[in-house]
């Protein structure tokens, strides 16, 4: 089958270049005629996102409502919108894989598969086996730490070094109730070493934002020390001359694979499946990799400072955990931590 | 020795003379009041007295010690004076029993005592099946009596009242006057009271102080302030009068439309105007012309206003050109245009400057 | 008996019609359906929701027991009561003695101060809650670090991710109401009153003990009652500082119920005690503020002076700085310097200071600015919605001109006791879904607001007519004109400062609020409070506070017209509340 699956894409490599072409002129043309699109994004910072969206109106002129929020706020738009009838959002992009599977099984998404899917990193590439979903950025969590207040020597190493009791007062994360990002990582979390591991974090008092970028903020002010935080968001400030590094976990950075999708009954169906093109474009990974994210295109350089993905140990959970765990998760967490 | 003393009191506000040169003493147990129109300096004096207000110049004295002077006031509540104000100042948070005790508690008396003597002063003005209620709930005169019940309880060395009945109704004003002369009787309190209302002064008062732009004009018993006022404001402002103004000619002084021999007249000398005062009430009207030792001038009757207790009427004596008012009793009728005598006793034209 | 026609010339006046159909009576009915429309429906929604089964509507009680059947959400119930009486108690300390030194006192800088808790006041609570986790972040907090420079210390003492740090924030930005109430209650107090408690022995601080802290206590006490529903109904600052400090709060529990999945059914029946606790409340209140014995007389000759200080007048100047340096000169001096910093942790440099984020959010952010016009164009149309519609009311009741008009009148005032949260929930709950469909729709938020603000405009209509002889209606109709025309050219010309102050009145905090909004607002109708409120949601403090400053900076030409138009304070008066 899946030997099947190859042969066919290989095939497809051979014919389709030309075909495909002409097909993207005619859905360009299709899409600027519709001249807007609603985004609800979670990936990428704001400032990533809103340079995304800008790229893709500098190309085709077609207007991006950039709906930047974290990835359980998204969601509970969508889940409001889709309960009052309306179709506001075109594409969807969360950081929680649980999101698509749920909306997959209820038939609220478009099946669309980008034309440009051949020239992404294979890593990347058909993530939902049917096509409902795609992979449109990746990001690590990994431990970030002040530089101005942790010598590398002294910075954590691996997870369990949060829970030590010299952290007190000093760890920042983000809520697992809002950010895909860090309900990933609690999810991951639990799995190595059960919810324990959080039982013991409380301890330590950390400063629980929302998003998993507050964490920046949070070391950056100096309010903490040491977070579990966002490779991406964290080197692009540290490149911006904040005191900040990151640190690999021995026991594994948390891969996040962040999907998009099209929403069914879209009112911008080819502006929509334009976007998705475009965030498979070269263009795309470039303003990803300016702002610190994993490129898609093989053709980008990874981010200066980030180690190419082969060197890093990752972890990460299934689709089905992810869909089944964040819930419970971000439960667990409330009664944990307080709310 | 005098019970309170003002010597050169005077208030400034910048270059404004509120009150100037004020001087008076009161006897223990003398009832004075200050007289004058609005904005005369009468309640800033009061507030002197209080203490509320620092005098810019002189001294106020109780009992010989000095309490007020430009370099030091003995605050109020060490006075031992009791005030009663225009908005009586009733605390609406507190019963009347409340209120008319609050004095006392201050001066630590017994519960019992106080009980006793709140219910002894109400019983006086006649509040005491109202100790209970809250000002709210009580009229005007009312609020009125728990005003003089409190401010009498305390048994206050000096009692201060600050135009106390300018805010009831006509009626019920001059009831109080004579209720507040009634304690006065009773409790012989040294009292100053303010007032714009000349009746009121009158009625109350043993002594008036009458008061013009933050000066005094004169200061005298009622009857003496009505009969020989020393100025044309005491003049105009007790009670009504005519201003008659005329000029020595010969042995005569020559007024509009009559004469008066000079000699008859006090104070007829000088070659410039001189200006008189005579009552409504001091001249008399008749038909006939009059035999007595008074001057006796012809006139015509221009207008006349009956008011119920007298007539008001208008005369213009013959050859003159402004009419007089004369009062007379409500039986005393004559027509508009009817010619008649007017009867003036010399002595009851007083001098005023 | 033959009558001749009188001699004039005969002007010809509408047929002589008695009691058949008047045309006022149309508006009248458009009024009430107006009102029912804004006011009771979404009460009434919000009631039958919290016992329907999601889809499918039958009668459940579950949604009861879900709210209320794992102790984190009893204990956030707790938690805001707690926090409300907390705030009211401090609000009331701050309040208090400035209210007091402003109105009795020779206190200098009254003006000053005056000007300062208009300023407090026309600080949204969620930009105020913004600028003191900047200056009482506990380690990178600006008040925090000035205390470790000075002493060496490792750590600072001042913690705003607490609940005491919330409570003072939130007093912070409400002490304004009890300073009104109290500054109203102390004017009306005669110097007299003090000045016969002087006379008969009391000094001055048993005079302020037994006789003007008494009076103006309903009024403190009315404020503090406020407070604390202020501090029940907030959701900005609980969202910004509960969380981190890892308590709940109804606010905060309610959004969590609109989250994933939307469970809007357990959200309402969450929503009861907040309304209960409310409605009260506010009748509590009234009967305070009524009650016998408290009610100030006011007669002729209550002159107030000032209350002369001495020495001591320099004391509470400084008291009163103190103030205005929690709420307003220390917040704004750090919002100030993070809107134009780089990285606020990195302080007062020259290398630090940078136009881009004001550029940012006006030109390069897809929403920022779209969402300050949203926010001005729905309080505005809010505005001028609930002006004319509680002016009609207030008119029709004051006039009664129909039986039983009192019912609008507290229709009107009705949506004072339902807290914008609480209110967003019922009519997110009436009108979002099919057939009226209003979710995400601008309209859904402007309704909101106007319903939101139909008190403030009612109690400043009615007391405007009020104030109006009817005499003046009466010799139009005389004349033959209809009501209407006597509305039109007599009544409105005649209100227009009224109706003018009361548009602002509503227009300003409607570009401000949040609570409702934050419930109601779709991706194209985000307004400026919750751009804020999603930009702190990242941490991007230099950001939010260029947009923060940019919506109070907006705000200024429009009290500088009020100001003008209707004197110095007229945001301060208590009839905004």
């Amino acid at each position: 089958m899946k030997r099947l699956g190859s042969l066919a894409l290989a095939l497809a490599l051979a014919f389709l270049p030309l075909a495909a072409r002409a097909d993207l002129n005619a859905l360009t043309e299709a899409a600027k005629k519709e001249g807007e699109l609603t985004w609800y994004v979670a990936h990428y910072t704001s400032e990533g996102a809103e340079d995304l969206g800008r790229g893709f109106t500098e190309m085709y002129g077609i207007k991006v409502n950039v709906v930047r929020t974290t990835a359980q706020v998204a969601y509970q738009r969508l889940l409001q919108d889709l309960k009052n009838n309306q179709t506001i959002c075109d594409v969807f992009s969360s950081t929680d894989l649980g999101h698509y599977a749920r909306l997959k099984a209820e038939g609220r998404l478009d099946k669309y598969v980008p034309e440009n899917t051949p020239k992404i990193s294979e890593a990347f590439r058909n993530f939902d086996s049917d096509g409902y979903f795609h992979t449109t950025a990746a990001g690590l969590v990994v431990l970030t730490y002040n530089t101005a207040k942790v010598k590398p020597e002294d910075a954590p190493k691996k997870w369990e070094d949060l829970l030590d009791i010299k952290w007190k007062g000093k760890v920042s994360t983000g809520h697992p109730g809002f950010s895909g990002y860090v309900g990933t990582w609690v999810l991951s979390m639990k799995k190595l070493y059960g919810w324990q591991y959080f039982d013991k974090l409380e301890k330590n008092k950390p400063q629980i934002g929302r998003s998993i970028n507050d964490t920046v903020t949070a070391l950056n002010a100096g309010e903490r020390q040491v977070a579990a935080g966002s490779d991406g968001s964290t080197l692009f400030s540290a490149a911006r001359g904040n005191p900040l590094a990151v640190s690999y976990p021995s026991d594994g950075s948390v891969l996040i694979i962040s999907p998009s999708a099209i929403m069914k009954g879209t009112k911008h169906p080819n502006a929509a499946k334009l976007f998705m093109e475009y965030l498979y474009s070269i263009e795309a990974s470039k303003i990803n990799a300016k702002h610190f994210g994993i490129p898609l295109r093989p053709e980008v350089p990874s981010p200066p400072g980030a180690k190419p993905i082969s060197e890093i140990k990752v972890i990460r959970p299934t689709v089905t955990e992810v869909e089944k765990g964040i819930p419970e998760v971000i439960e667990q967490w409330r009664d944990t931590f307080g709310n | 020795m005098s019970k309170l003393v003002l010597k050169n009191v005077a208030k400034r506000y910048g270059a404004f003379e509120a009150v100037a040169d004020f001087s008076l003493e009161l006897a223990q147990g003398e009832f004075v009041s200050l007289l004058g129109p609005s904005g005369c300096g009468k309640t800033t004096t009061l507030r002197m007295i209080a203490g509320f207000m620092p005098p810019s110049g002189g001294t106020i004295e109780m009992d010989g010690k000095q309490i007020s002077s430009a370099s030091g006031v003995v605050p109020p509540e060490h006075r031992r004076m009791s005030m009663i104000f225009q908005s009586y100042a009733i605390w609406p948070n507190m019963t009347v029993g409340e209120n008319v005790g609050f004095g006392l508690q201050i001066r630590k008396l017994s519960r019992a005592e106080i009980d006793r003597r709140v219910d002894k002063i109400l019983d006086v003005v006649q509040m005491r099946n109202l100790k209970g209620r809250y000002p709210a709930e009580l009229s005007g005169g009312q609020q009125q009596r728990v005003a003089l019940a409190r401010a009498i309880v305390v048994e206050p060395e000096v009692l201060l009242l600050d135009e106390p009945l300018s805010n009831l109704d006509a009626n019920l004003r001059e009831e109080m006057r004579f209720e507040i002369r009634r304690l006065h009787d009773e409790f012989r309190i040294t009292t100053v009271y303010v007032t714009h209302d000349q009746s009121e002064a009158m009625v109350t008062s043993d002594r008036i102080v009458v008061m013009n732009k933050g000066k005094i004009e004169q200061i005298d018993a009622p009857h003496v302030l009505y009969g020989r006022p020393k100025s044309r404001f005491v003049a105009g402002f007790i009670g009504r009068t005519n201003f008659v103004e005329g000029a020595l000619q010969g042995s005569d002084v020559r007024f509009d439309g009559f004469g008066a021999p000079a000699s008859a007249l006090e104070g007829a000398s000088g070659g410039g105007k001189l200006l008189y005062s005579l009552r409504p009430q001091a001249i008399g009207l008749s038909t006939q012309k009059p035999g007595g030792s008074g001057l006796a001038i012809e006139a015509e009757i221009v207008d006349r206003s009956y008011l119920g207790e007298y007539w008001d009427y208008q005369v213009r004596p013959q050859g003159g050109t402004k009419p007089l008012r004369v009062s007379t009793a409500p039986t005393a009728v004559f027509e508009v245009g009817s010619r008649v005598w007017l009867e003036i006793a010399p002595s009851a034209m007083v001098r005023v400057e | 008996m033959s009558v001749t026609a009188p001699a004039i010339d005969a002007i010809p006046v509408r047929a002589v019609r008695t009691s058949r159909f008047d045309p006022s009576w149309l508006l009248w009915i458009a009024i009430i359906a107006v009102l029912l429309f804004l006011v009771v429906s979404p009460f009434v929604y919000l009631v039958i929701t919290s016992f329907q089964t999601e889809r499918t509507g039958d009668f459940t009680l579950s949604n009861y027991a879900t709210a209320y059947g794992r102790a984190r959400y009893v204990e956030a119930l707790f938690n805001s009561l707690k926090l409300g009486a907390v705030s009211a108690l401090l609000a009331g300390v701050f309040a208090v003695p400035l209210a007091w030194a402003v109105a009795r006192t020779n206190m200098p800088g009254r003006g000053l101060t005056r000007m300062l808790v208009l300023a407090t006041f026309i600080t949204p609570p969620y930009t105020g809650a913004v600028a003191w986790i900047l200056l009482a972040g506990p380690n990178a907090g600006w008040l925090n670090r000035f205390y470790m420079m000075a002493t060496g210390a490792e750590a600072g003492p001042f913690n705003i991710y607490s609940f005491t740090g919330l409570a003072v924030v939130i007093a912070l930005y409400s002490f304004p109401y009890i300073f009104i109430f109290t500054t109203a209650a102390l004017e009306l107090v005669s110097s007299e009153m003090e000045d016969a408690a002087n006379i008969l022995g009391a000094g001055p601080w048993r005079t302020m003990r037994k006789v003007t802290l008494p009076l103006a206590l309903p009024a403190i006490l009315g404020g503090m009652i406020i407070c604390f529903l202020e501090a029940i109904a907030l959701f900005g600052s609980p969202a910004m500082i509960a969380i981190p400090a890892r308590f709940n709060v109804v606010t905060t529990q309610l959004f969590q119920f609109f989250g994933n999945p939307v469970r809007v059914e357990v959200a309402a029946a969450y929503a009861m005690p907040l309304l209960g606790v409310t409605i009260l409340l506010v009748l509590v209140q009234r009967l305070i503020v009524r009650r016998k014995g408290f009610v100030a007389l006011t007669g002729k000759g209550g002159e107030r002076r000032p209350i002369l200080l001495g020495r001591w007048r320099w004391v509470v100047f400084g008291y009163a700085m103190f103030v205005a340096a929690l709420a307003v000169f220390l917040p704004y001096i750090f919002l100030i310097q993070s809107a134009f910093a780089k990285a606020w942790g990195r302080g007062f440099a020259l290398d630090n200071i940078t136009w881009a984020n004001f550029h940012f959010i006006l030109f390069e952010h897809a929403t920022a600015a779209q969402s300050v016009i949203n926010s001005f164009v729905y309080g505005g149309i809010s505005a001028t919605v609930a002006v004319f519609l509680t002016l009609g009311v207030a008119y029709i009741v004051a006039r009664r001109l129909i039986p039983f008009g009192g019912v609008l009148g507290f229709l009107c005032v009705a949506p004072f006791v339902i807290p914008g949260v609480v209110l967003a929930i019922g009519f997110y709950a009436a009108y979002a879904p099919p057939p009226l469909a209003l979710y995400g729709t601008a309209l859904i938020m402007i309704l909101a607001f106007t319903t939101r603000f139909l008190p403030v405009g009612y109690v400043n209509a009615s007391a405007a007519i009020n104030s109006l002889n009817p005499e003046m209606e009466e010799a139009v109709r005389v004349l033959g004109g209809s009501r209407l025309t006597a509305l039109r050219r007599v009544v409105a010309p005649l209100l227009k400062r009224n109706m003018m102050g009361a548009w602002l009145l509503i227009f300003i905090p409607a570009t401000r609020e949040l609570s409702a909004a934050i419930f109601l607002y779709g991706p194209n109708t985000k307004v400026a409070s919750v751009m804020i409120f999603d930009m702190s949601e990242e941490g991007n403090f230099e950001r939010l506070a260029a947009l923060a400053l940019v919506l109070q900076v907006l705000t200024l030409p429009l009290l500088w017209i009020g100001q003008k138009a209707l004197g110095r304070d007229f945001m301060l008066r208590r009839n905004v509340t």
